[in-house]
């Protein structure tokens, strides 16, 4: 039966020992249309559709899906916070047992959508969630620690082999058994390291691997290292008293109201504020955004974490050339890697551009 | 932070002093007589190792491994420690990621509140004893003690 | 070198007055043994116990696991420079005592480590737990100091296992192997050539009181890096003086029956061209780190490897070691695959190793040591329970009222084995 031709049935009567899901998925699976259909709202139909019928037979006998929302990717994307309260809305309407979302395969912006919801559920709702899409899909990186992810292929033929996978693991998680590890489940590594027993001990294991490695065959490490981005560091100044020194911050140090909206965490922005002429960071006029910290002290005297005082004394006293007139800041709290680096290379080019010859990075 | 490079290390052989850092009586009992002996009474392991890092930042460099042994961080309370004594002008970055580390992995491991029968306790700084002991051979060795 | 292994299966134990081994019971006179034991003035009391695989017995707490071995044939004895005399092993024929095992049990310090739970949830996660074992149980003189104790307990272990594995020497065994070593010259010969070589860089636990490993009876703090024939390790050239962790230290047994070792050896010829084998250990001190591993990858340079399997022992320090061996090795071109454990905490979140390296790119990972396990009651104790609140991987509170222990994997002996001997893994 290709779950694709099918249309939508009426949900199967649900018994009282039977678990209750609902699903998720996107304008695409559920029928409606293609990309053009992508801004379609977000509607709740009762029992599966498309992929959810073969839900239905892997589920069996011990769930049923009571209802099926279908929400164009754009839609929701582009109105997340209004898309969120919606769909949450209607999952609590249904008051199911377990919610699914996808698989969305390669698919970037369904696989944000599907994590991003099944995260809301868990979190919001407190029902558990699953979801499944293809490792290189955004959505995996941002959600696979928040949101059990099936590991799929990177297009819908692997539908037949994905569903089943995340039934079972739904399944366990309604009835709170024991996960087991990612290889055991399918599901991606999502930061947890748990023990299982392989087929083979550790020491062919390693011969085995070894092989691949020496024969430039793909393998699979058990334990994959935490990589840090590593920076090679600057040549030191010779010259201090001739230096412009700016001062960078991820403490969050902003005027007053902050003006710029700098989010509390995972900030999506930086703002360049000008201190030509101040000598101190009063607490009438600066205060810190950072949502990580006890934000007193920074409050009191915001020189805790942007030292212009110190470094003003020391222009003055010649031991550095110049206080840069600018300062940047951003809240290092829950920052993304990706907005991190953009900030920097924002703020790098505008330093150079401006003369600075060194910066002092404060955090907290 | 991975490992920076070690061509620092073959400096210290140069060196002629290095003490001791360690809240562990029975070390600063033991070793204080032939060795100069920091010792940080009732200190925590993580404050033994977090004065070290400091340390570090002044220019001193460990010569130890600071988390030696298999012993637990909180089973035994006790560090022991060896750095020079003097502050050099540069900051060895291959004593900075070891102190950080091993840091990280104190803070991580399940820190108990056990009180511990003393018996254990002077088990505990035996144990730790032996391990900074290892070391002095090959001090020795290098000229250093 | 090439070595015949005869295998003597072991069925059961039993205790009488004679010592024999008859149709693969084992017969042993624990009088006799005792009294071998305490023949060592600072044992102040020896006993000899019996657990076989799926009886209601915790073994705690666990100072070595030996297995009897004897030399029927060829130079040297069964733990060269430690019982034997200093001899070259790893040639001719040696019988083993196959699915038993010696264990010694006793206070070393107030702290101890390693339980082995016959049955239950704890017996699948160590191997020491399908075999059939005499255990030993000691207790010091009063007033000795833990080193000499210490001693006193690993040589009354070592020597019980020669003394049981004579009783072997004259049987035919149910079952043989040999292992042949083959000279470095012999790794170029033409019927190799399509094969990568590959080696073995085996990391020794070498850090003090209770961390200690001899090779040829020589303590392997103050060893450089060297070569080691394979079969040796099969005679009991490597024993282990090593009491931490229970989950992770290589019991003698391990270093006898080392599966890199084996596994290596039986793919020898079919895909890969096992070369040489080297041992390097792990200190405290950082230069001899640094000397250490410089030794290990010259030597796996010159001889030369394309590629080797490193594994390490214990918690911590070692990852340090382990990640300069093999980023040493990889820098010169040698593409490694390290074995270890993991400390990732009871959540499964922590960083699980203490060091890291991206160079460290092929991992086998023998296991979650943290991982929390609820042991049952068991209805016998062989050995002492009274410290385990204080095992690593325990807590205040970790033995409950009804015998039950609430703790980590790491209390376990062998659970998280380095050697890769074990199936359990971590994902």
């Amino acid at each position: 039966m290709s779950w694709v031709t099918t249309c939508s049935v009426p949900a199967k009567e649900v018994t009282v020992s039977q678990y209750k899901v609902v699903h998720y998925i996107n304008q695409f699976f559920g029928q409606i249309g293609g990309e053009e259909m992508a801004d379609y709202p977000a509607e709740k139909r009762p029992g599966p559709i498309g992929p959810g019928l073969a839900f239905t037979q892997a589920l069996g006998e011990d769930a049923a899906i009571t209802a099926t929302i279908v929400c164009g990717d754009s839609w929701f994307n582009e109105n997340l916070e209004l898309a969120r309260q919606t769909v949450l809305d209607m999952v609590r309407e249904e008051a199911p047992d377990l919610f699914i979302a996808g698989p969305a395969f390669n698919a970037g912006r369904y696989g944000v959508a599907c994590g991003s919801i099944a995260d809301a559920v868990q979190s919001e709702l407190g029902i558990p969630a699953v979801t499944g899409m293809y490792v290189e899909n955004p959505g995996a990186d941002m959600f696979r620690e928040k949101v059990y992810t099936i590991a799929t292929g990177d297009n819908a033929a692997g539908m037949r082999r994905v569903v089943p996978a995340m039934a079972s693991l739904g399944l366990k998680l309604v009835r709170g058994e024991d996960i087991g590890a990612s290889v055991e489940e399918g599901y991606l590594p999502n930061g947890i390291r748990k023990n299982f027993f392989d087929q083979k001990r550790g020491s062919l294991r390693a011969i085995e691997m070894l092989l691949n490695k020496l024969k430039d065959k793909p393998f699979v490490t058990e334990y994959p290292m935490p990589v840090y981005d590593r920076v090679e560091a600057g040549p030191a100044i010779k010259d201090l008293s001739r230096a412009t020194i700016a001062i960078v911050t991820s403490g969050g140090i902003v005027p007053k109201g902050n003006p710029d909206r700098i989010e509390s965490s995972s900030a999506t922005r930086y703002g360049s504020y000008h201190i030509a002429g101040v000598d101190d960071l009063t607490s009438d006029k600066y205060e810190t955004a950072h949502g990580g910290y006890d934000p007193v002290y920074a409050n009191q005297d915001a020189d805790r974490v942007v030292p212009v005082d110190v470094l003003r004394q020391y222009e003055k006293e010649g031991k550095i050339g110049k206080l840069h007139d600018w300062f940047y800041s951003t809240v290092g709290n829950g920052t993304s890697v990706a907005n991190s680096k953009r900030f920097a290379v924002e703020i790098a080019e505008k330093l150079l551009a401006q003369g600075v010859d060194a910066v002092i990075m404060t955090s907290t | 932070m991975g490992g920076a490079t070690e061509s620092e290390l073959t400096d210290i052989e140069k060196k002629n002093s290095f003490l001791i850092l360690t809240n562990n009586p029975l070390v600063a009992e033991t070793l204080g007589e032939r060795f100069l002996i920091e010792f940080l009474d009732q200190k925590s392991d993580i404050e033994v190792l977090t004065l070290a890092r400091n340390r570090v930042h002044l220019g001193h460099r460990i010569l130890t491994a600071p988390l030696s042994g298999s012993v637990k961080p909180g089973e035994t309370p006790y560090r022991s420690l060896m750095m020079t004594a003097e502050a050099d002008d540069s900051l060895d970055f291959f004593s900075l990621g070891n102190m950080e580390r091993a840091l990280s992995v104190l803070r991580h491991q399940k820190v108990s509140t056990r009180a511990g029968s003393s018996a254990a306790d002077l088990d505990y700084q035996l144990v730790d004893l032996s391990l900074i002991e290892s070391a002095l051979p090959s001090l020795e060795a290098a000229g250093l003690a | 070198m090439k070595l015949e292994l005869g295998y003597i299966d072991i069925r059961g134990i039993r205790f009488d007055d004679y010592m024999a081994i008859e149709d693969g019971i084992l017969v042993v006179n624990p009088k006799e043994l005792a009294e071998a034991v305490l023949a060592d003035p600072l044992i102040k009391s020896a006993r000899l116990e019996i657990a076989n695989p799926g009886e209601s017995i915790r073994i705690t707490p666990v100072k070595d696991v030996i297995e009897p071995r004897v030399k029927v044939e060829g130079p040297g004895g069964i733990f060269p420079g430690m019982i034997s005399k200093v001899d070259t092993v790893g040639s001719g024929k040696t019988h083993v005592l196959r699915g038993m095992a010696v264990v010694t049990v006793g206070r070393i310090v107030g702290f101890q480590e390693g339980i082995i739970d016959m049955t239950g949830p704890g017996a699948a996660y160590t191997p020491f737990s399908k075999l059939h074992n005499l255990v030993l149980v000691m207790e010091p003189v009063e007033g000795i100091a833990p080193h000499d104790y210490e001693k006193a307990a690993r040589m009354a272990g070592l020597q019980l296992a020669v003394t049981i594995g004579e009783l072997a020497r004259n049987l035919e065994p149910d079952e043989t192997e040999v292992f042949k070593t083959p000279r470095i010259s012999e790794s170029f010969d033409a019927i190799l050539r399509g094969l990568p070589r590959v080696g073995y860089v085996m990391m020794l636990q070498s850090q003090g009181l209770l961390h200690d490993t001899y090779v040829y009876g020589v303590d392997a703090k103050r060893t450089l890096s060297t070569l080691i024939r394979p079969t040796e390790l099969m005679d009991g050239a490597i024993v282990s003086g090593n009491c931490v962790s229970a989950c992770d230290k290589n019991t003698t047994y391990h270093h006898l029956n080392n599966p890199v070792v084996r596994d290596l050896l039986k793919e020898h010829g079919k895909t890969l061209n096992f070369v040489g084998m080297i041992i390097t250990n792990e200190t405290v001190y950082l230069s001899d780190k640094v000397r250490s591993s410089d030794w290990t990858a010259e030597m796996a340079e010159y001889l030369p490897f394309d590629g080797a399997i490193i594994s390490q022992e214990g918690f911590g320090n070692p990852d340090t070691d382990l990640i300069m061996n093999c980023t040493k090795l990889e820098k010169k071109g040698i593409k490694t695959v390290v074995i270890t454990d993991e400390y990732a905490g009871q959540d499964g979140k922590s960083q699980s190793l203490a060091d890291a390296d991206e160079l460290v790119d092929a991992v086998v990972s023998t296991g979650n040591a943290n991982m929390p396990i609820l042991l049952p009651p068991m209805e016998r104790v062989i050995g002492m329970l009274d410290y385990i609140d204080k095992i690593a991987g325990g807590h205040d509170g970790s033995l409950r009222p009804d015998g039950s222990i609430e703790a980590e994997l790491q209390v376990i002996t062998g659970a998280t084995n380095e050697l890769g001997y074990n199936l359990l893994s971590a994902r």
